[in-house]
């Protein structure tokens, strides 16, 4: 019975391709808007970490390391299912999948925001404190402007890192792409089929999201923002 | 519903099938890490060659390597390959490949990495003084690399540890799995889910403070040397 059937069959793929393409829209979205919040709480928490406060250094520690540590499909258990049953907080799918992300990734990018930080020159500081800028204004206007610049790299890794796990947020039901793609497998009884094209999806996100956070890279030295190690080679240059 | 009331002897009780899982996923995360690291020093090896086509190819391969999620290609394998092709891995066996695919595109990429980031001056001197391509390679530029390499394949052992415990969803009998089949007969998920959280943090931090001490450890030797 398996000889009637043709060896590659990607025409029940074109049948159910508004399924995939929503599914593959609420993967971005959920990885988009979980980057954004991460985004948010790491910064929050690298400058956490910086701070002269022990309670707040000490926090930040436990929770970088308790969210760099956990794996993603024991978090979004306990976020999901967890929640409910010892809090009462009932979450909807798509909502508890962003918030999960958002904290696995929040302490990833903490470390990175940190790292960052403190790659910037200690001499910019001092330099802005002699001219007589106050801690916040150096903060603000000095440290991490030239932070960003060099956060920006690992940042769209981290994309592209939430991306990827968007695909673990079907075990709790979000309809996302690798959801989809389970349920139309099983109902056409294609699953090489529509697996590859669900990993074509998401390669040509991650390849979409690379390029564009090379391109801003790109867009950034040409304004001007030359990172430390070529404003030193253009010093060389010219002794 | 009223206060939740928490239940911790259910993990005592089933502590030996939870260990009997624990070791299961430990074992299918160094099977994936022995199959990342072949490939790893594979796809990097085809890096350097001289032509340029294997380059181009093993360049592709590692990019798709790296943006497919482990989910998928477990599908991808498990159910995609066996169906189509008549190729039936087992469940630990697909698990074991999809973490060498995912882990092995990371590890050419570090084995690169540190190849590449010891100075060309280092190979031109070793030439000078005689030393013929592999001497060149075994004694002078090896040797320093895996300054650079080994505490970042640590990392990504770690990265597979956490990716490990997503096999279940192919049927593998890891931790999570024996958390998922107890947690159904005694309606305690949230215990058993936590104690499996709670180990692999556990598991994690100290393989990631091990790279973290070897990496230490290694820069020391070289600023001494």
């Amino acid at each position: 019975m398996d000889n009637s059937v043709p060896i590659f069959d990607f025409a029940a793929i074109w049948t159910s391709r508004t399924l995939l393409l929503e599914g593959f829209g609420i993967a971005m979205f959920c990885a988009t808007a979980a980057i954004i919040l991460a985004m948010i709480i790491g910064l929050l928490i690298a400058l956490m970490r910086l701070s002269n406060s022990r309670f707040l250094r000490g926090f930040a520690f436990v929770y970088t390391q308790l969210f760099r540590g956990v794996p993603l499909y024991v978090l979004v258990i306990w976020v999901y299912f967890g929640l409910a049953i010892v809090a009462n907080i009932n979450l909807p799918k798509i909502p508890a999948g962003i918030i999960t992300l958002a904290l696995l990734n929040s302490g990833y990018l903490s470390e990175t925001f940190r790292s960052g930080i403190l790659a910037v020159n200690i001499g910019q500081s001092e330099a802005a404190a002699a001219i007589g800028l106050t801690k916040r204004q150096i903060k603000r206007y000095i440290v991490l402007p030239q932070a960003f610049r060099i956060v920006l790299a690992p940042s769209g890794n981290q994309f592209v890192d939430a991306i990827k796990d968007t695909a673990i947020l079907s075990i709790i039901g979000v309809p996302e792409l690798m959801r989809m793609a389970q349920q139309q497998a099983d109902l056409f009884y294609r699953p090489f089929e529509f697996y590859t094209t669900a990993g074509i999806l998401y390669f040509i996100a991650v390849m979409g999201v690379t390029k564009l956070f090379s391109f801003i890279e790109k867009k950034m030295n040409r304004i001007g923002f030359t990172n430390g190690s070529q404003k030193l080679a253009n010093v060389g240059e010219y002794i | 519903m009223g206060k939740y009331d928490f239940s911790w002897r259910i993990i005592q009780e089933h502590l030996p099938d939870l260990i009997k899982g624990l070791i299961i996923t430990l074992q299918i995360s160094v099977a994936g890490m022995a199959f990342a690291l072949l490939f790893g020093l594979f796809f990097a090896v085809l890096r350097f060659s001289q032509y340029r086509i294997l380059n181009i190819i093993s360049n592709a391969i590692v990019q798709v390597g790296r943006s497919l999620p482990l989910f998928v290609l477990l599908f991808w394998i498990y159910y995609g390959l066996s169906l189509k092709f008549k190729i039936n891995f087992s469940d630990f066996q697909a698990g074991a490949i999809a973490l060498g695919i995912t882990g092995g595109a990371y590890m050419a990429e570090v084995f690169r990495g540190g190849i590449k980031a010891i100075d060309q001056g280092q190979s031109d001197a070793a030439f000078a003084i005689g030393l013929n391509r592999m001497q060149t390679s075994r004694l002078i530029v090896l040797p320093q690399a895996i300054r650079i390499i080994l505490p970042q394949t640590v990392n990504i052992y770690v990265g597979l540890l956490k990716g490990a415990t997503i096999v279940s969803v192919i049927g593998v009998s890891d931790m999570i799995y024996v958390a998922q089949y107890v947690s159904l007969e005694t309606f305690r998920p949230f215990e058993l889910y936590s104690f499996a959280g709670v180990v692999f943090i556990a598991l994690t931090l100290s393989v990631a403070s091990f790279a973290w001490l070897l990496e230490r450890q290694l820069s020391g030797k070289s600023r001494r040397g």
